[in-house]
């Protein structure tokens, strides 16, 4: 989810360095959640390194501490439902909620045996204008995935839309994600995840303007139970926040009664 | 005296017609409706043929290998020499695609046994153990032990297999469809039983990974033999429990007319196929199956009951553990930290007596079978010393340890592994030698 970095486009053809959020800096794995169960996160950014100044009454994001709660239901083998909810800490501003998303997802099914895990979310929002001039937005990800051996690669090529806001006009937006990781145990891996935003489908925005960033991430699979990421991303164009700390804490509770007998 | 030999070449020298012959070759089993899988079977059928030998004489089986890949067939539990045993690394010559061989031996012991492939399958779910290469194979003692009107031999199998997360961050097999001698339930005909018979069911785990807990709706199970051998406490229990190449011997009174269901107590395998109906004479209708509220087995049930006497067996420890390959392929196996073919087996001295401790550090519970050699279970976890209860593979729950113990009566390279097909062809093995 890199929701916020569509409407930054217009700020970015703006103003040389533009204002950027990131609530929820995850490059999505095909797999869902498992029906009756829930799969709990709390998304911690910290931009260390970001916009410093008021731009079209949207709120600076150097030193913005970003907590968004995401809550996933699984619905069935194949699906689930997500929902977030994001807020932002910045001295000056105290804590404030800036919205909230929900996503459904959906999936390939185990049965249909395909060589690589592929799923389709697609998730609808608002958030204030204070930390996006775009208040509406939507989006629709596909998602594939492949474990080889130690290694594990996932793509995200989304595409997003405004459907309130300055970036209304400018179409279709692509913004692609992608993690490429290493196993160094069964506990811990570690690799990078690469988010842009090229603006505008048939109209890249230029490179100076275009987001893009790159983050060093671990993953610390403790337990089946727990989800773990750690990563700290530099932004190198003008159009991104340069530095950011991203942490990622998940829980999964089973509802389901356990039974040797299922 | 065993009288053994594999003779092989591209056509076997037919000095005389063998007792049985064994062709291998491509077929396409119709598990059930819209089910078809396509596999390797014995003789075009799912199990292979049921091999009735006769304890302490001599029997030859010729085995044509239609395929294009190298075969061998294990004679599972018999007491034989390496070269005929079936198990390339203790030195039975493999059958070359388009090849004969022809297996001379004398079978023994007495009991239910059978015979399957020994080949490695590796990431190929479609070769090894996951084919249909099975059968069952049932050496007639010399005096019957026990009384029964029907004899019925069933193989649980698993198929349509392919690698998929498991809850220990390595990828294990996950099947698709599970069978009671190759059909699904309500597919094929009902064992048909009448009321007053003794029917003794022979059951054999022929998976390539899976356990499964058996039970038949309405009945109990009197469990006689385990592995072929007889155990000295038979017990009634409402269902049984089996690992990959154990098998279990079982008299069933058919007391309690109807049409019923012999199927795995667990939900997701029956409903993947693995059930069979039974049906009394003169009973009709939709089978009925009553679902058992828990899993219940311990192999203590069947042990003697008199105090073991104090064991004077060489120990020899043997730690299985796991070594990561990644969270997109199969763990790798270790015995006392190091993996097939470097596991150096411990040197045997004919006559000798050893403990086998199974010391299983892993997560994953672990079949281990021994070849040409039954074992006796002496310990499993959490309880004292127990005799009595002979088998040649016993199932070592995850994190816990079993120790049996064997008399080293058979000389020549002898195979030790997991049975599980993945496990064996990722290093779980072992080469123990006699001096």
């Amino acid at each position: 989810m890199w929701w916020v970095l569509p409407a930054l486009a217009m700020l970015a053809g703006a103003v040389p360095a533009s204002a950027q959020g990131n609530y929820e800096i995850q490059v999505y794995g095909a797999d869902t959640v498992a029906p009756k169960s829930t799969m709990i996160e709390l998304h911690s950014n910290f931009t260390a390194k970001g916009q410093k100044y008021l731009i079209d009454g949207v709120y600076p994001t150097n030193h913005q501490e970003h907590e968004t709660i995401e809550i996933t239901q699984g619905l069935t083998s194949w699906s689930e439902v997500g929902f977030y909810i994001f807020t932002s800490e910045q001295k000056g501003h105290g804590v404030q909620w800036v919205g909230d998303h929900i996503r459904p997802r959906v999936r390939a099914p185990d049965s249909w045996h395909w060589p690589v895990g592929v799923s389709l979310s697609t998730e609808v929002g608002y958030q204030r204008a204070v930390y996006s001039p775009d208040t509406w937005t939507w989006e629709i990800r596909p998602i594939i995935d492949k474990y080889i051996g130690r290694w594990y690669v996932a793509l995200n090529p989304a595409l997003e839309r405004t459907w309130h806001g300055p970036d209304t006009r400018h179409g279709v937006g692509f913004s692609p994600g992608v993690k490429v990781s290493y196993d160094f145990s069964r506990q811990i891996s570690g690799g990078v995840e690469y988010y842009a935003d090229y603006g505008q489908l048939g109209a890249f925005d230029s490179l100076h303007n275009q987001q893009q960033q790159i983050f060093v991430v671990t993953d610390l699979n403790v337990s089946p139970k727990w989800e773990i990421n750690f990563g700290v991303g530099v932004g190198p164009t003008a159009g991104t926040d340069h530095l950011i700390v991203k942490g990622i804490i998940g829980r999964h509770f089973n509802w389901k009664k356990e039974s040797p007998l299922d | 005296m065993t009288v053994a030999s594999a003779a092989l070449g591209g056509r076997v020298q037919q000095i005389a017609p063998a007792d049985y012959n064994i062709d291998i070759a491509a077929y396409v089993l119709e598990a059930g409706p819209r089910r078809n899988i396509r596999t390797i079977a014995y003789n075009s059928q799912i199990p292979g043929p049921l091999l009735r030998l006769r304890e302490g004489q001599p029997v030859t089986i010729d085995v044509t290998n239609h395929t294009t890949s190298s075969e061998v067939v294990h004679w599972h539990g018999l007491f034989l020499p390496p070269e005929v045993d079936g198990a390339m690394e203790e030195g039975t010559p493999a059958i070359p695609a388009g090849g004969q061989a022809r297996y001379t031996f004398t079978p023994r012991p007495a009991g239910f046994r059978w015979y399957h492939t020994h080949t490695f399958a590796g990431k190929d779910l479609h070769k090894g153990q996951y084919t249909g290469e099975h059968g069952f194979l049932l050496i007639e003692p010399r005096d019957h032990p026990g009384r029964y009107d029907q004899e019925i031999f069933l193989a649980l199998h698993d198929w349509g297999s392919e690698l998929l997360a498991s809850a220990d961050g390595a990828m294990d097999p996950a099947y698709e469809v599970s069978t009671i001698n190759g059909r699904v339930l309500g597919f094929g005909e009902p064992l048909r039983v009448k009321t007053g018979q003794r029917v003794l069911f022979h059951i054999l785990n022929s998976s390539p990974t899976e356990v499964h807990w058996l039970a038949l709706a309405g009945h109990p199970f009197r469990v006689i033999a385990l592995d072929g051998n007889e155990v000295p406490q038979p017990q009634l229990v409402p269902m049984v429990r089996l690992a990959p190449a154990e098998r279990v011997s079982a008299l069933v009174e058919m007391n309690h007319p109807g049409a019923w269901v012999l199927g795995e107590v667990r939900k997701h395998i029956m409903a993947a196929g693995m059930g069979i109906a039974v049906e009394y004479a003169g009973s009709s209708g939709k089978p009925r199956w009553e679902q058992p509220d828990s899993l219940s087995w311990d192999y203590l049930r069947f042990a003697a009951t008199d105090p073991a006497s104090p064991s004077e067996a060489i120990a020899l420890p043997l730690v299985f553990a796991s070594k990561f390959a990644g969270h997109g392929a199969m763990d790798h196996w270790t015995i006392n930290g190091k993996s097939y073919p470097e596991t150096a087996g411990p040197m045997l001295n004919a006559g000798q007596r050893y403990r086998l401790s199974f010391i299983n550090h892993s997560s994953n519970d672990h079949p281990v079978h021994l070849h040409r050699h039954s074992f006796e279970l002496r310990r499993l976890p959490g309880h004292s010393e127990i005799h009595g209860i002979l088998k040649d593979t016993v199932l070592v729950d995850a994190n816990t340890q079993v120790e049996v113990e064997f008399t080293a009566n058979n000389p020549g390279p002898t195979l030790f592994h997991c049975h599980q097909q993945n496990h064996m062809d990722a290093g779980f093995m072992m080469l123990l030698r006699y001096a």
